[in-house]
């Protein structure tokens, strides 16, 4: 048949496979194999059929079958990276990097199969291969571009995790060594100019960026490249030009009208560098007096300029007026300010002009943070000026603008229930006549008065934190569910209701659903960064993949879900072995917090908890320590419960692995990491200077509740009592690996590779062994007299079950006295927990236990 | 006050208080991603000096020959920090890019008939109406089947480049076309 025959014939299982009809492709498939059995395209297609059915292993067989023919038909390499992903096989594992690779070497002229092997090295982070491919491509392909793919490596390399620290000068000195081997300059392309100042900024040559950047091009490049004029502030302040930067960034605000907030700066750090040691300035003074003195003329430059700018500017832009109050706060911290009075005055200056802007809160925030004493009620009674009817949406923003402020500094004693009652009823009364404003507002648009609903629900929340009395809580919801028929996109009403139906025990998962994020195909993106030579993302979109990989939050939710399942699901062996490996993969894990508390609308005052803290259920914040702790009793549970150990695993085990980082050998092996204590953990937390204040304000980073902290301890206890015959019954490795081949035989008529099936026959009895059986011990208190239940002392098969209901029992009609369920239901779900603990010590083992227990009765 | 500085990758953690709000249209991480891969210096950011996101811009270049031209794919403003010139300050580097950088004729966006609030502000920087494009949004406008809640104008401004303003018409809101002859 010729070959356009045969494409004929294929082009049906492409279009099965695109409209997802896999079982068509196979039958398209397996017809067509019978002509031509060799046909690897065909193989690679039904190998992808097959994976996208859910039948692994048959995939698994075929997608060997082609890879040990060394493909290099880009049709079969580009199925084959399809099956390899759908297998998994894709990330740190080097099945595709293999691939290419060797169809690479058997066509080293093909460029296109060059870039792809470089390509399977980026998606796998192999940064070190990825280089030396780079490197060879432009010594074969003379292209500029290749090269500077090899010095992007180097550096990817050296920020690698798993790269050592001492390594990290060597890989820059590498990547500038190639990039000075380049033909051309690398002002050519700004992605390229920019990677050639990081990487100088890196080994410290200050002398060779500056001159790069104060030529023409590199003025020119900067000035409309917002990622290179970035490194270029780095670098002249680095350099010590902190003057010279001020001056730059003078013109810039005067000739260009420049706004950006990050010249300002420039310009205050330039009016304080005499007075500042590590801004070794050019003009360095003689003596501190002189230094005094220059700081201080320059203070009046400074501000000389930036009045006439903020009177310039009026309310189009606060950049000047706020660099003026800046400026008076910098003063006073070096101590040179000369009028006390200047930044109440300069606030108050602020307040009248931009008053009226709903960010004007946020701008004073860190002025209002230190302020004290006197001016404290300079301000107090400047804001009581402010009026408090309003008849323009302006007037209204302005009034919300001075609650906020004034709300921000209230001291403990102005926080009664009796102050706090008031100011529930006035934001509520200037709620319902501002609503009047905006009652002409399409429904898409947030009410002007929102803010009032948001402050109010503010303080009833705190009330409820004074008295503990739930009916405020109800308050503010029937408040919010108000402000949100008003107001219906105001996501800030919504976040906190969430919340505050959380606490009040009303089901709602929207919250930490919303954060979910779940992508995986950061990899592909990153290619296409690499060619269109967009270097200047590059190493943001690996740290971004990093930090979605090792998302804290996916991980709690992870081991949530694990909760739920084990209570609710029968628990096969198959559950426990997967769950095992991918709990011991998140252990291994560095988690990255990427939730965003600062959403929150927090309008408490500046001396309480935060909105977020003060609705955190049982006020603690699910974190670090909650997930450690859960993992480690879960892990050690499902070790005893699994047959596998490390090494079957290692064989078992398909797909990705996490990437090691360069200090992973020098952690303490995972055995001595399940143990320590959880209180030791929790101690360490606990030694943390800043927490020692206030035991209320400890509770928030003890994540654990006090019910959870027994059931973790009896848990621990558990394990430590039953490991020794967890152990002893454990079959061989060699045994279950057997057991593991046979099965695969039999699902798919191929034995797995490399397993010895013969240790099935010499066992005649998996479990028996030559040693003897450990040695029956008591149950160790923490065991027994879990839930302080000492008096009940059943037989021993029974008596985890037993001593736990009853316990519970009692501390269940404890907790449910309480007005609000959420902590009977917080109590019911440990004790479920509980009640499956042994259970998912797996089935045999329930018996071994009941043989133990009777044993010692 | 504001910090002005590149869209980076990271920023996608804490860009929610932008986000949430109705008239932002929330993408998928992947569009982001695309842009940053390729556009990266049509893409920035306005940032609080507390490391609040207050808004951003993503953009593109795009089409062939005399309509080769900067697009504005998304500009938004948290809802907090409207009012303040943000948008105008990050429109304006996006046109400085398009017209230094990549050569651009014009730039263009895409704005709601109904949206007199943006089209006005648009005009004030420079824009025209250059056509109609009908049901650009679909048919699911947030109004009640109001035309111009489903329809676009492509709005334009000339760049240096342009030198005899062929870019622009006076009389494009009369120009209509359907959503299928626009990319």
């Amino acid at each position: 048949m010729s070959v356009a025959a045969l494409d004929r014939q294929i082009k049906p299982i492409y279009d099965a496979l695109d409209t997802n009809s896999n079982k068509s492709a196979i039958v398209a498939c397996n017809k067509l194999l019978k002509k031509h059995p060799k046909n690897q395209l065909i193989k690679a297609l039904k190998a992808l059929a097959l994976v996208r059915s859910q039948k692994v292993e048959e995939s698994l067989i075929l997608c060997d079958e082609v890879l040990d023919a060394k493909p290099t038909d880009d049709a079969v390499l580009s199925a084959m990276m399809h099956v390899l992903r759908g297998l998994g096989r894709h990330m740190p594992d080097k099945d595709m990097v293999t691939m290419f690779e060797e169809a690479y070497k058997q066509q080293p002229l093909n460029e296109e199969l060059g870039a792809q092997t470089f390509f399977a090295n980026v998606r796998a982070g192999l940064w070190k291969a990825a280089q030396q491919i780079a490197t060879k491509m432009h010594r074969q392909f003379q292209e500029d571009r290749y090269l500077y793919w090899s010095v992007i490596s180097a550096v990817l390399q050296a920020n690698d995790v798993t790269t050592p620290p001492s390594m990290r000068a060597i890989l820059y000195k590498l990547a500038h060594r190639l990039m000075t081997s380049s033909p051309t300059p690398s002002y050519q392309n700004t992605d390229r100019f920019h990677l050639h100042l990081s990487i100088l900024r890196e080994l410290e040559l200050y002398d060779d960026a500056h001159k790069l950047l104060d030529s023409d091009v590199g003025k020119a490049i900067c000035s409309t490249s917002l990622s290179c004029n970035e490194i270029r502030r780095d670098i002249w302040r680095l350099r010590g030009l902190i003057l010279e930067e001020g001056k730059l960034a003078e013109a810039r605000i005067v000739d260009q009208n420049d706004r950006n907030w990050l010249e300002f700066l420039s310009i205050l750090d330039a009016t304080f560098s005499y007075l500042n040691p590590s801004g070794n300035s050019a003009e360095a003074s003689s003596t501190p007096e002189n230094a005094r003195l220059e700081c201080i003329a320059h203070v009046a430059r400074t501000q000389e300029l930036f009045t006439r700018i903020a009177q310039e500017d009026g309310v189009k832009d606060r950049s000047a007026a706020l660099g003026l109050l800046e400026l008076e706060k910098r003063a006073r911290t070096h101590k040179i300010s000369t009028d006390s009075g200047r930044l109440v005055t300069l606030m108050q200056q602020y307040f009248d002009q931009i008053g009226e802007k709903a960010c004007c809160f946020e701008d004073l925030k860190p002025y209002l943070a230190d302020l004290q004493g006197e001016e404290l009620l300079k301000w107090m009674s400047y804001l009581e000026s402010i009026p408090s009817s309003f008849t323009t949406s302006k007037d209204l923003r302005r009034l919300i603008n001075s609650h906020k402020s004034s709300r921000y500094t209230l001291s403990q004693s102005d926080l009664t229930v009796e102050s706090e009652t008031a100011r529930v009823t006035l934001y509520l009364q200037q709620y319902f006549e501002g609503l009047k404003l905006g009652s002409n507002l399409p429904v898409t648009e947030l009410q002007y008065a929102d803010d009032l609903a948001l402050l109010a629900a503010n303080v009833l929340v705190n009330l409820w934190k004074l008295t503990s009395q739930e009916q405020y809580l109800l308050h503010a919801v029937t408040l919010l569910e108000f402000a949100l028929k008003k107001s219906n996109q105001s996501f800030q009403s919504r976040l906190i209701l969430i919340r505050l139906y959380r606490l009040l025990g009303a089901p709602s998962l929207a919250l930490d659903h919303y954060r979910l994020m779940g992508i995986k195909q950061t990899a592909d993106y990153l290619v296409r960064a690499f060619n269109g030579e967009k270097y200047s993302q590059i190493p943001e979109f690996v740290i971004f993949e990093d930090r979605l990989d090792s998302s804290l939050q996916r991980d709690i939710v992870k081991m949530e879900h694990l909760r739920m399942r084990l209570t609710h699901e029968p628990i096969t062996s198959d559950i426990i072995d997967m769950e095992l490996i991918e709990l011991k993969f998140i252990f291994d894990r560095n988690h990255h917090d990427n939730r965003d508390f600062e959403i929150f609308a927090n309008y408490q005052p500046r001396i309480s908890d935060s909105i977020n803290a003060q609705t955190s259920l049982f006020g603690r914040n699910e974190s670090h320590g909650w997930l450690w702790s859960f993992l480690k009793l879960y892990i050690r549970a499902f070790q005893q419960g699994s047959d596998l150990d490390d090494t079957v695993e290692e064989k078992l085990l398909i797909g990705d692995r996490p990437k090691k980082t360069h200090d992973a050998d020098k952690r303490p092996p995972l055995r001595e990491r399940l143990i320590q204590q959880s209180e030791k953990d929790l101690a360490e937390v606990l030694n943390q200077p800043y927490l020692r204040r206030t035991s209320h304000r400890l509770n928030i980073y003890l994540q654990l509740t006090q019910d959870e902290l027994l059931f973790v301890n009896f848990a621990g206890a558990l394990a430590e009592w039953l490991e020794p015959y967890h152990d002893y019954t454990r079959p061989p490795p060699a045994v279950v690996l057997a057991e593991a081949a046979k099965q695969t035989e039999l699902k798919t008529g191929h034995p797995l590779k490399g397993v010895d099936l013969a240790a099935l026959n010499r066992a005649s009895s998996p479990v028996k062994k030559d040693e003897e059986p450990p040695a029956v011990t008591e149950p160790p208190e923490l065991v027994t007299k879990f839930f302080d239940c000492e008096q009940h002392r059943y037989l021993m098969d029974s008596v985890v079950f037993i001593l736990i209901f009853s316990a519970l029992k009692a501390r269940f009609l404890e907790v449910q006295r309480n007005a609000s369920p959420i902590e009977a239901l917080h109590v019911a779900t440990l004790g479920q927990e509980v009640r499956m603990k042994p259970l998912d010590l797996q089935g045999k083992s329930v018996d071994e236990l009941k043989g133990f227990a009777s044993l010692h009765c | 006050m504001s910090v002005l500085r590149p869209f980076k990758a990271t920023d996608m953690f804490k860009f929610n208080n932008i986000n949430l709000d109705i008239w932002t249209e929330t993408y998928g991480i992947g569009f982001y991603l695309s842009y940053l891969s390729r556009w990266p210096d049509l893409c920035s950011v306005q940032e609080a000096p507390s490391g609040r996101m207050m808004g951003y811009v993503i953009g593109k270049a795009e089409g062939s020959s005399t309509e080769w031209h900067g697009h504005v794919t998304a500009i938004t403003v948290a809802p907090e920090y409207r009012r303040l010139g943000l948008a105008r300050k990050m429109m304006r580097l996006l046109e400085l890019v398009s017209d230094e950088i990549y050569k651009g004729f014009f730039v263009d966006l895409y704005v709601r008939c109904a949206n007199d609030l943006a089209i006005n502000m648009y005009e004030g920087m420079g824009y025209s109406v250059y056509r109609r494009v009908r049901e650009y949004y679909g048919s699911m406008g947030v109004g009640k089947g109001s035309r111009d809640e489903e329809d676009a104008f492509d709005m334009r401004k000339p760049l240096s480049r342009d030198l005899g303003r062929r870019s622009v018409r006076a009389n494009g809101r009369d120009i209509i076309v359907s959503a299928h002859d626009v990319s």
